[in-house]
């Protein structure tokens, strides 16, 4: 039998699935979700503006020149959010093969577009004076589509499947791995991806043995691709003796941590970083919390860490309460990639982990970062007005067809 | 119960808990406890140290009763290109030429080298074109200013002088002597700069002094005897073909110095391309030779010192004498043995009447030399005359001259000694010679030959350099008297000789003394047969000697007699220009 031919609007499949679940009614959303979001954009602007003669000064260029971008990023990534917020869930949930299309070719756009020698990797989209990061449309893609197909698992009831759940996710990390670790050598935003599937899939159900054993494969893998690069041994030799090499290539990490003791417990003051006048490295970008820190010192750091603390509870909390799979692992997942990415980037600030180059969720100058940090922030808000008031509790799985029964849980308000 | 997947959510929050309270340990272990330690790191990096250099003092000399300045500062600026940062090559190339000259083209190339941040475009740029070019705002070009010195009078007094180096030092002359004083001291900042090493403007940690300017040096220079000299001793380096000539014109009567110079010279503004160090040097302090005959203008005094000879005295001269198996005889031995006084001994420059002075400083009325007359001797030469050591005049570099030790033990110590009275194996400046000889004239005090008149400080305070009695009583006060008639008489016997420059209006005195210096080979084997030392001391004055000049014409090539007619003929240029140009009192 010739396989049917389907047409592209077919394959992408944006009718309802069957197994989406429609959520109930609407309440109040999650609206200290927005505010945490909204303090850290607004600590991450004033930390630019603060340090904008420093860069002005390092880059050539005009005094408000990064305020502005990064001003422009925040108005874009509030489009970005009513757009995600205000378009129905399942309309998302529909579109992920769209998505993985659309980030696919992004991608493959970015591996083709000549590089900038400032930056040699491939991980640039560029079109006129705007430039694009694929790898975080990728993160955007993937955590839709990770969340819708495992749910379907969960549904069918499939999800301890080897050939059903763990063959495609484990083709999805191999592509994954090949392209945006090996190729484009993007080696942080992959962990943040893998990091963000396993937990997902940890958290669908998938037994921890399995995972696990992944786990271990995968860390396999990573030790032979760092004792084959001799650059990357040196990294990890950097990594382990900071001090050794600070003139050479430890300078970044030993800056970092300079930079972050040097503010000690109050700081230096909002208009006083020294460090970030040419000593520390993409004092906007991937170091910034270096500079928060020294200009802050550790009762700012206490405070910064507290309103990402809020806001990874907000979202634990909205997970716990969310009816449906699809919507919890969604949510998990974007707690996962924002607190991951977080804590690499500020664990490589303060010498816990080694320096990868990406960025701090919402702080960060970059405008890909802000735009699709807020974007995955605007579907969770979007799912906080379904939440129950209390969290779902087990329920022996119905006889027959083995779905799960959200009835009792479903249609109550969380909030008047 | 929970189901299993919030249970997970649950598990992985909670996780996520625990790691954050590891990074809030960390932060705190980092911020708090190691604050000390990672301050110190950032300050190790952030915190340097500058200068501000301070302007350097100008030099200054006198023209009649004004004073005008030798040495000038200017401030010049050096163009420099950062390779990465221009523009547009071409244009900012074509920019630069039109301002201060030179083929587009070369810039272009310059601004092409890779792999560096710093080209050095072009220097001693004026403050004009410095202006110029700044205003243009071209990005990746800067120009750096920096004080040069600038010389009114060319190479006029550039030996007394010196020069400043490009790293702001004085080198030679009274630039390397005065160094400490002319260069003020320059200020400090120590600052938090930027990386590239700008200081941050506001931040408590800063410290700044400012820089103080250095002291205006005036030299004793008369400026145009100083130019006269350079003159004469330009035209009679050539007419004496000689081959390096030093003078000096000085006051006796306080030490100061009113002219000095050398030839060969330089010119210190173009002091980078001299390829021979040797012209960088004041000879006239630098370099110490046997001075000759001139050495009895002192031998004589101090036999008279010491009262064993009389002004008058009449001795029989033996033409040789016999010392540690040498003969002693004179640099023309002509005549025979006979009786001789002391204005022959000068007159006739006779060696054997030196010794003879040093015989009757050994025993009165002997003709053998003892170690009473060479510790006497010994002791006028370097207790009162000052030979052996430098006068510490305000010179770089200047030679301390070699008297030799009155050594007991010495087989030939009595044929060195005789040696030494008429200027043999006894190295002398011309400026020891002169400051020793000016204190016989001037009663008995040897000053310190100086340079400097006075100090101007910054603050305008003026400091007056007062003459520096170095010894009180050289010699008796009535024995530069007893010399005077002696010297004088000595020009006179060289006019009857038929010298005929030697005549001078006879309202004015002139004393003086040759010396023919033979040339001890460098390695040892004693002198050169055919090569001397042109030498010459004497004085001009009215009513008493007014300058004393001191020549040292290093291997004069005109026939006859070194000190005759390499350096008598100098000193006759010297002290015919002091009487015509009227720097001299006429008798009244």
């Amino acid at each position: 039998m010739r396989p049917q031919r389907k047409s592209i609007i077919a394959w992408l499949d944006l009718s309802p699935g069957e197994g989406v679940v429609q959520l109930g009614r609407k309440h109040k959303p999650d609206y200290w979700l927005v505010t945490a979001c909204g303090i850290l954009l607004l600590i991450g602007l004033i930390v630019i503006y603060s340090i904008s003669p420093a860069l002005a000064l390092t880059n050539n260029v005009g005094n408000n020149y990064y305020v502005i971008k990064q001003i422009i990023a925040i108005v874009l990534s509030a489009v970005a959010f009513f757009i995600t917020a205000k378009i129905p869930i399942t309309t998302w949930r529909r579109s992920y093969k769209a998505l993985l299309l659309l980030a696919g070719f992004a991608t493959l756009l970015a591996l083709a577009i000549p590089v900038n020698p400032m930056y040699p990797a491939h991980r640039w989209v560029r079109f006129g004076g705007l430039s694009f990061e694929s790898v975080e449309l990728v993160t955007f893609a993937v955590l839709i589509w990770i969340a819708h197909f495992l749910a379907e698992r969960i549904r069918t009831n499939t999800i301890k499947s080897l050939r059903k759940t763990l063959q495609p996710l484990l083709v999805a990390l191999f592509a994954m791995g090949i392209i945006i670790a090996g190729v484009q050598s993007d080696l942080g935003s992959t962990g943040i991806l893998v990091i963000m599937m396993g937990v997902m899939a940890y958290v669908a159900g998938i037994p921890m043995k399995r995972i696990m054993m992944i786990a271990g494969a995968i860390l396999i893998v990573l030790v032979l691709a760092i004792s084959a690069v001799p650059y990357r041994r040196a990294r990890l030799e950097t990594f382990l003796h900071p001090d050794t090499n600070c003139q050479t290539t430890g300078y970044q990490a030993c800056q970092s941590i300079i930079s972050v003791g040097s503010g000690g417990l109050f700081g230096l003051g909002l208009g006083n970083s020294v460090q970030a006048y040419g000593y520390e490295p993409e004092a906007a970008n991937d170091s910034i919390f270096a500079i928060y820190a020294e200009k802050f010192g550790f009762i700012g750091c206490i405070i910064l860490v507290a309103i990402f603390g809020l806001l990874f509870a907000r979202l634990k909390s909205i997970a716990e309460r969310l009816p449906d799979d699809f919507s919890r692992l969604l949510v998990v997942g974007v707690l996962t990639w924002f607190s991951v990415q977080a804590l690499v980037n500020i664990g490589g600030m303060v010498g816990l982990l080694p320096l990868k180059g990406i960025t701090l969720p919402f702080i960060s100058y970059g405008g890909t970062s802000v735009v699709f940090s807020a974007a995955a922030i605007g579907l969770v808000y979007q799912l906080s007005q379904y939440t129950a008031l209390k969290v779902p509790t087990s329920q022996p799985p119905s006889s027959s067809d083995g779905r799960r029964s959200f009835h009792r849980n479903t249609l109550r308000r969380a909030d008047y | 119960m929970v189901t299993q997947s919030v249970q997970r959510v649950r598990i992985i929050y909670g996780c996520l808990v625990l790691v954050i309270v590891i990074y809030v340990i960390r932060l705190f272990y980092v911020q708090v406890i190691e604050y000390g330690h990672y301050k110190a790191a950032a300050l190790n990096d952030q915190l340097k140290a500058y200068q501000i250099p301070a302007t350097r003092g100008i030099i200054e000399a006198y023209d009649g009763n004004s004073v005008v300045p030798l040495v000038l500062n200017q401030k010049l600026y050096k163009l420099y290109a950062d390779p990465p940062l221009i523009k547009n090559v071409s244009k900012t190339a074509a920019k630069i030429s039109q301002v201060i000259g030179g083929n587009p083209s070369q810039y272009e190339k310059l601004m092409h080298i890779p792999h560096t941040q710093y080209v050095v475009l072009a220097r001693k740029i004026s403050p004009a074109q410095n202006k110029k070019i700044l205003s243009f705002q071209l990005p990746g070009i800067n120009t750096l200013g920096r004080d040069y010195r600038v010389y009114p009078d060319g190479s006029l007094a550039s030996q007394v002088l010196g020069f400043v180096n490009s790293n702001g030092v004085g080198e030679y002359g009274l630039e390397q002597a005065l160094n400490k004083e002319l260069a003020g001291t320059p200020g400090r900042v120590r600052a938090v700069t930027d990386a590239a090493g700008v200081p941050l403007a506001a931040n408590k940690g800063n410290i700044q002094t400012s820089p103080v300017s250095g002291d205006t040096v005036v030299t004793t220079l008369n400026l145009p005897m100083q130019a006269q000299m350079e003159k004469i001793l330009k035209t009679d380096y050539k007419k004496t073909k000689s081959q390096g000539l030093s003078a000096l014109i000085m006051n006796p009567y306080n030490g100061q110095i009113d002219a000095m110079a050398n030839y060969p010279t330089y010119n210190p503004s173009n002091y980078q391309n001299v390829t021979n160090p040797r012209l960088f040097m004041n000879a006239a302090v630098t370099n110490a030779i046997e001075p000759g005959s001139i050495m009895k203008t002192l031998t004589t005094p101090a036999a008279l010192d010491l009262g064993v000879i009389q002004p008058n005295e009449a001795y029989y001269d033996p033409m040789h004498w016999v010392i540690n198996g040498f003969n002693v005889h004179d640099i023309k031995p002509d005549g025979s043995a006979r009786e001789q006084n002391i204005a022959s001994i000068l007159a006739l420059s006779l060696n054997t009447g030196a010794t003879w002075m040093l015989m009757q400083m050994s025993h009165v009325g002997g003709t053998q030399i003892n170690m009473k007359g060479i510790y006497s001797w010994h002791n006028y030469l370097v207790n009162h005359f000052h030979f052996g050591k430098p006068t510490g005049i305000q010179q770089g570099y200047e030679s301390a001259g070699y008297v030799p030790p009155p050594n007991p033990n010495d087989p030939s110590i009595d044929l060195r000694y005789a040696n030494t009275s008429f200027g043999q194996g006894v190295q002398v400046t011309a400026l020891q010679m002169g400051a020793a000889l000016s204190s016989v004239l001037n009663g008995g005090t040897y000053y310190q030959p100086t340079l400097v008149s006075k100090v101007i400080t910054p603050s305008g305070k003026v400091i007056v350099d007062q003459p520096k009695v170095l010894i009180r009583h050289t010699v008796k006060p009535n024995i530069g008297g007893e010399l005077e008639p002696l010297m004088e008489n000595v020009v006179k016997s060289y006019l009857r000789f038929g010298f005929s420059f030697m005549n001078f209006p006879s309202n004015y005195i002139v004393g003086g003394k040759t010396g023919t210096a033979q040339i001890a080979k460098p390695n040892g084997g004693g002198y050169y047969k055919n090569l001397y030392n042109g030498t010459y001391i004497g004085f001009v004055g009215g009513d008493r000697p007014q300058y004393l000049i001191v020549v040292f014409n290093i291997k004069p090539g005109t026939p006859g007699y070194a000190g005759s007619y390499g350096g008598q003929p100098v000193f006759a240029d010297l002290a015919h220009m002091l009487i015509n140009d009227s720097f001299v009192t006429p008798k009244t």
